[in-house]
């Protein structure tokens, strides 16, 4: 057969960029497929605004937000500035399973969600990988730290992540660019904690914003804006537009199509290989197929798993790859709350300039030598800050007139806050299936069934006191905790559906990330997690794209595929 | 628009319109939505103006109602923001409710203002208005636990407050405006008579 194209990678997110760059710098043709409109790196119109400049002051029309971004408008990033790199809510449905909670943030164009993303990147360790063999919770991942490390080196080096160097045995070190500073709070406190504990480091945020530029790329040091999900005309934070998109199109090998939801993966079950897709063109709704040797599904875990579902066939009844029946199930998120936040006295004379665009982080410490968790197997980490209120503490406190305006005039107090995220368990009742309801363009719509478990509520109300305890004895007044998550989506971090495991009856994936059921069929987003440990992922679902694409390369090249 | 706002604070529904396009050109922004039906009349233009400008005075910067944020309120109060379009739960005198359950906060503050000054609030002179003013805020604000039904004055209030921080007066001249920091210094001291940046963004958000 003749294909119009080597690869097609569907979708161009985090990980649809990289394995865009890496499957055109390893020589190969690739059509990649996003259903989002086109922005063009640079090309961000409200990242210089300042807020008199915008209708609503940066707070956007809460009208036309619960109108047209009822679940977007919950994700906290998503502002008057921000609001065009989110779905629209009522043309992109989603249907929630009974006594489910999920909120689904999306960011349908060009870039995905890398353009909106937290940037932390953190390593997993073999706390991670062994977890499900350790507890028999879900189905042992057949990869090990080593199998990915190289791979963390790779991506870590040509994204750009700035952090400190802790020997921490459940969080890696990698290949870092120097770190942002701890403030005067920051650092008291991690003195504080480490005497106390000796098991537990907070340590700055591990970040994919560029301390050194990287000139060759045409990308720019770090302007300590913090409003990275504007879009970064310096090209600062990686994106797939300032980072692998240029990469990719450098090589001359790569075609784009925006505005294209694909429907449908097409299956030879006389090969056994899928031979192409097929798309709508969301604004002409005009449909178009192409041919490629492998395709590399990226859009997004849901997404992935939901084309996987879409794209049964008479010889695959239940859902493309999926002769294993797990296909949509085990789908996971973080659990996460604001464990504590507290006023942090003694530090009124100190301040900082400029706007850092990274919190820290305070690494599991639960559950990893000695099983010491109160009602859970797993672990939970922390990230947060401390920070300066600024006037907008005036909305809680009484007070009028010329002192008001006075007070408000200074920096406020100093307040120190930790957020909780807990490692989500795979269970096989949270899962992704078809709806009987369509969405606008005739597709069945995603139903999410969802809801955290008690070992995630264990591991929060665990964090809510240990987090206490770490302010209290940093000498902070703790004001508030919590202990309950927010639903399902929370933390951004959705994933798997597509697992990735050692025996075909259990899992869709193998250990390179390739369907057990089609040979030239990848799918390396969150699709492929068969945990999720508590770090944040997207780092990893990188270093599995690309390990996965030079898997796939050598296979072609073996004409194995 | 800023200078169209502040000479003409009683601004007709067309003339905010105008406005409105003009500002949609020159930034090539979507076109701000109006007050949708609810353009102030004058005197409620002129209430919000006053008490703006009573929550922010004017002293070597700006006041809030100088710079505009009389006319701002009506737009936030008809677009929900800070949560102004939620049903209403508390007790309201009738004619102060919407058709979708939500308060007049525009009404409801002459209204209240008018009962707690015993006569008309604008005829007052200012320092009586400051001071009932005072009043109903250190009600809406009682020391101790929120209370379980919140003023509406919160809401009124939390929006003067951000029409004027996010005002270009009060954002850059009041505090220190910097879009492009372009370094991060962690650990500085704290100079006396410092002013706040309106562009620390996470500051500002979580207050």
């Amino acid at each position: 057969m003749d294909y119009e194209f080597d690869a097609i990678v569907v979708g161009s997110g985090i990980t649809g960029g990289w394995a865009a760059k890496e499957l055109t710098e390893a020589g190969l043709k690739v059509l990649m497929i996003e259903r989002g409109r086109e922005i063009v790196h640079g090309d961000y119109p409200r990242e210089m605004k300042a807020p008199w400049e915008l209708p609503f002051r940066g707070r956007g029309d809460a009208q036309r937000y619960k109108r047209d971004h009822a679940v977007q408008m919950l994700n906290r990033h998503f502002t008057e500035w921000t609001e065009d790199h989110f779905v629209n809510d009522r043309e992109n449905p989603y249907e929630l399973g009974p006594d489910s909670a999920f909120t689904w943030f999306r960011s349908y164009q060009l870039g995905g969600k890398s353009l909106t993303w937290g940037r932390q990147c953190y390593r997993w360790s073999d706390y991670d990988f062994e977890a499900n063999a350790r507890d028999g919770m879900g189905t042992d991942w057949p990869i090990r730290y080593a199998d990915i490390a190289p791979w963390y080196d790779k991506v870590e080096r040509f994204i750009g992540v700035s952090g400190a160097s802790e020997g921490l045995p459940s969080l890696p070190d990698g290949q870092f660019q120097p770190p942002f500073a701890l403030n005067a709070v920051e650092k008291s406190v991690r003195e504080k904690v480490s005497a106390r504990w000796p098991d537990r480091r907070l340590t700055i945020g591990r970040t994919a914003n560029l301390t050194q530029g990287k000139e060759e790329e045409g990308r720019a040091p770090c302007q300590s804006r913090d409003i990275c999900n504007r879009g970064c005309s310096f090209g600062a934070y990686f994106s797939t537009q300032s980072s692998t998109l240029p990469a990719a199109t450098r090589t001359g090998r790569l075609t784009v199509i925006t505005d294209a939801q694909v429907e449908k993966v097409d299956y030879d079950p006389a090969t056994k290989r899928v031979t192409g897709v097929r798309w709508v063109n969301t604004k002409t709704r005009e449909r178009k197929s192409a041919t490629a040797r492998i395709v590399f599904l990226n859009a997004g875990a849901f997404n992935s798993v939901h084309l996987m579902m879409n794209s049964a066939s008479e010889a695959m009844p239940g859902g493309l790859a999926n002769s294993s029946g797990v296909l949509g199930t085990h789908i996971m998120d973080h659990a996460n709350t604001l464990s504590a936040v507290a006023l942090m006295p003694g530090f009124e004379g100190r301040t900082s300039f400029g706007n850092r665009p990274t919190g820290v982080v305070i690494p599991r410490f639960r559950n990893l030598d000695k099983a010491d968790g109160d009602g859970f197997t797993r672990g939970y980490s922390f990230q947060g800050g401390a920070l300066q209120s600024g006037w907008g503490r005036g909305k809680r406190q009484a007070g009028i007139g010329a002192d008001f305006k006075r007070d408000l005039r200074a920096p406020g107090a100093w307040r120190m806050v930790l957020v909780a995220f807990a490692e989500s368990l795979p269970r096989a009742s949270n899962r992704l299936t078809l709806s009987k309801h369509l969405d606008p363009l005739g597709v069945p719509q995603l139903e999410i069934h969802f809801t955290h478990g008690a070992g995630e509520m264990a591991a929060l109300a665990d964090a809510k006191r240990e987090a206490a305890a770490m302010l209290t004895a940093s000498g902070g007044q703790v004001l508030f905790g919590m202990d309950r998550p927010g639903p399902g989506g929370t933390a951004i971090h959705e994933m798997g559906g597509a697992r990735m495991g050692h025996d075909p009856k259990t899992s869709v994936l193998n250990k390179w990330s390739q369907a057990h059921d089609v040979a030239n069929l990848f799918v390396t987003d969150g699709a492929q997690m068969a945990s999720s440990a508590c770090q944040n992922p997207s780092l990893t679902y990188m270093a599995l794209t690309a390990r996965a694409v030079d898997h796939a390369v050598g296979l072609i090249k073996a004409g194995a595929i | 628009m800023q200078h169209l706002r502040h000479k003409q604070p009683r601004a007709t529904r067309r003339e905010v319109l105008a406005g409105a396009a003009i500002f949609a050109l020159a930034t090539g922004l979507p076109m701000p939505a109006s007050a949708a039906g609810e353009a102030p009349s004058p005197r409620i233009a002129l209430l919000l103006k006053t008490v703006a400008q009573i929550v922010i005075p004017r002293s070597d910067t700006p006041g809030a109602g100088d710079v505009g944020v009389g006319a701002f309120l009506p737009l936030a109060f008809a677009h929900g923001l800070e949560g102004t379009r939620e049903p209403w739960r508390g007790a309201a005198a009738p004619g102060l409710l919407r058709a979708d359950g939500s308060l007049r906060h525009d009404l409801w503050l002459d209204q209240e203002l008018n009962r707690r000054a015993g006569r008309d609030f604008l005829a007052l002179p200012p320092a009586q208005q400051a001071k009932i003013v005072a009043q109903l805020d250190a009600e809406a604000f009682p020391a101790g636990p929120p209370p379980s039904a919140p003023s509406p004055w919160v809401a009124i209030k939390a929006l003067i407050l951000t029409g004027y921080y996010t005002s270009e007066a009060g954002a850059s001249k009041e505090l220190q405006y910097n879009l492009i920091p372009g370094r991060w210094d962690a650990d500085i001291p704290l100079k006396p008579g410092a002013r706040a940046y309106s562009s620390d963004w996470t500051a500002v958000e979580f207050g």
